[in-house]
């Protein structure tokens, strides 16, 4: 008997062994991956409002998970856990806003390099410095048509197989602006130059591009905005707004609420100014277009008939 | 008065309700502690006025959470805390650290938990900052009477509690003999303690609420070993320190373009330059008095 050419019956059965579950991993593994490396682009949106834009142009052909939605926290002071930080660092897209507002995804990429990885980040679309104090991005009217065109080209780059199905997508989504659009051209040939009050600059970019004027010191805004104590002075002044109707109408954030935002809230009540709340992500039920366009006919409504409209619903 | 007061510091400083609410509640806050400061630095109770202000930041912080006022959140754990205190067995002087220190790393343990709650549940923002270092512009003005409820039934315990306290303190066996609980005295004076402590959170954070439990009623007793003036100092202290500091963060949004500075880092310097001050201040005083027994002169009050 050579052993040489035939293996003994205990080198046999290791080696059966081991190719039987060689199969079997095999077969574990390509579950698994098969289907997401042949069907759909895993992408996230860090902010709702950028999740649902990708969704718009990656349609059947991506998957896509929001990280920052709750509408009752603060998307400024998100804290990451460890499962967010996985799904982040796997995804193949990421959209965010930048401008401090998902430092968190800065790092958590940073930590786990893909040179595969498609990472869009607002800011750097729109060439805004780090120093830029307002960081609500999406509710500049020039911001998602640019994000879009970027989703749609590294949408592109994973999967050059549909980048024309993307490219129609993106005509889709542009056209589906006009409306907002023309509302705000509506609105500040109608209404340009009304003084507003706002809790924080949620809403600010938009405000500016219906021309309304806010009434309220940045110094307050950003001050609420960042959850540090208000000077007394900026809060008599934005009393004295809303108590002798300086303004007509009070932008109030949802989503960044104290005891003094509160206090603004009721005062604006009581002195029958009428009041419009914007959001620091999307809230549901909505999509982007639709809720940006909901938003500038909530101000019209105030302006025109006095109605608030402080929830979006 | 008011009006002519307000022509001399800055023409809108005492309109701002604002200002009104932070100079009531921050003005209690520091007649409580100066009281209250004294017999804690008296009893050798310093850490533990420290620590009750740390674990009350665990209900400022639940207190947001709930949506019940903060003073109430406050109140509540730093009362919890000193019934512990108490309880923990702190007979001897090194227990007492012990059990203290214990007291405080659960205390804060619940905070980080409730912070956590704040941020990832619910639109609270700058929770931390308030709870730990203080917000006084942002008093409602609700908060005006609670507060001054509270500093006025900490204030008539006191008076209560004034003699009993000081005899047990001297000579506690003395104490007994005439029928006071040294033990009772002790636990009423740790729940006062706690409403100081609670008011002074409340002010000018948890964190820096032992600073005004402990600072101005520090320097005074270095200035004077008599508890009555040590009183009277320690409140003019506190006082000067909280209504100092109200005015300099008030002014300060002239200085730096509308980015005004904290109320508390005010606050706590200026206690912090009193103290040093107290310092030179307490070897001239020990010039002048030589003393056998520094405990006889309490006796006396």
């Amino acid at each position: 008997m050579d052993e040489s050419i035939h293996p003994s019956g205990t080198a046999r059965f290791l080696l059966r062994t081991t190719a039987w579950l060689t199969t079997i991993a095999a077969a574990i593994l390509s579950l698994g991956m098969a289907p997401a490396a042949q069907a759909k682009i895993r992408a996230i949106g860090v902010e709702n409002q950028y999740a649902n834009v990708i969704a718009q142009i990656g349609g059947k052909y991506v998957q896509v998970r929001s990280i920052v939605s709750n509408p009752n926290t603060d998307p400024h002071v998100f804290e990451a856990s460890p499962s967010v930080a996985m799904e982040v660092a796997g995804a193949q897209l990421i959209v965010r806003n930048g401008l401090g507002y998902d430092t968190w995804v800065k790092k958590i990429l940073a930590a786990a390099p893909n040179a595969h990885r498609q990472v869009i980040v607002a800011q750097q679309l729109l060439g805004l410095p780090e120093n830029t104090p307002n960081p609500h991005l999406w509710y500049k009217p020039g911001t998602m048509p640019k994000v879009a065109a970027a989703i749609a080209t590294a949408l592109g780059k994973l999967d050059a197989a549909h980048a024309r199905y993307f490219n129609t997508n993106l005509k889709i989504f542009d056209a589906s602006l006009k409306p907002w659009y023309a509302a705000i051209a509506a609105f500040k040939a109608k209404f340009g130059g009304t003084p507003v009050a706002v809790t924080e600059p949620v809403g600010d970019y938009m405000l500016e591009a219906t021309g309304c004027q806010i009434k309220t010191p940045w110094t307050l805004q950003a001050a609420i905005m960042n959850g540090t104590d208000p000077a007394p002075q900026d809060v008599s002044i934005q009393k004295r707004l809303l108590r002798q109707h300086l303004v007509k109408v009070f932008v109030y954030n949802q989503q960044v609420t104290d005891p003094l935002t509160a206090s603004f809230l009721h005062l604006a009540e009581k002195s029958h100014i009428p009041v419009v709340g914007v959001y620091e992500t999307m809230p549901t039920g909505y999509s982007y277009q639709r809720w940006m366009l909901a938003e500038v006919k909530a101000l019209h409504l105030a302006l025109t008939r006095g109605i608030s409209t402080t929830v979006l619903k | 008065m008011l009006t002519w007061l307000a022509h001399i510091l800055h023409w809108s400083f005492l309109d701002s309700g604002s200002v009104q609410t932070a100079l009531l509640v921050g003005g209690s806050a520091a007649v409580v502690c100066a009281v209250i400061g004294v017999f804690t630095i008296l009893r050798g109770y310093a850490f533990a006025g420290h620590a009750l202000g740390d674990v009350s930041s665990a209900g400022g912080s639940a207190s947001f959470l709930l949506g019940i006022s903060p003073l109430a959140g406050f109140l509540g754990i730093a009362g919890i805390a000193a019934v512990s205190l108490e309880f923990l067995g702190v007979r001897r002087a090194r227990e007492q650290d012990v059990a203290t220190g214990i007291v405080l790393g659960a205390g804060i343990g619940l905070s980080a938990l409730f912070l956590y709650l704040d941020t990832t549940t619910t639109n609270t923002t700058g929770t931390a900052v308030t709870v730990m270092f203080g917000s006084m512009f942002t008093f409602p003005a609700s908060l005006r009477l609670p507060a001054m409820m509270t500093a006025a039934a900490a204030l008539v315990m006191m008076a209560i509690l004034y003699r009993p306290l000081l005899l047990s303190m001297v000579d506690p066996e003395l104490a007994t003999t005439r029928g006071i609980s040294t033990r009772w005295v002790g636990l009423l004076h740790l729940l006062t303690l706690a409403a100081a402590v609670a008011l002074a959170a409340l002010s000018v954070g948890a964190v820096l609420a032992s600073a005004l439990v402990i600072g101005p009623a520090g320097a005074a007793v270095r200035i004077s070993r008599r508890p009555g003036v040590a009183i009277l100092l320690a409140m003019l202290l506190g006082l000067t320190a909280v209504w100092c500091g109200i005015w300099m963060a008030y002014e300060s949004y002239y200085w730096f373009a509308g980015r005004a500075w904290p109320v508390s880092f005010f606050v706590v310097t200026i206690i912090f330059l009193s103290y040093l001050t107290s310092v030179p201040l307490q070897y001239v005083r020990r010039r002048r008095f030589v003393r056998a027994m520094p405990m006889a002169a309490y006796a006396g009050g």
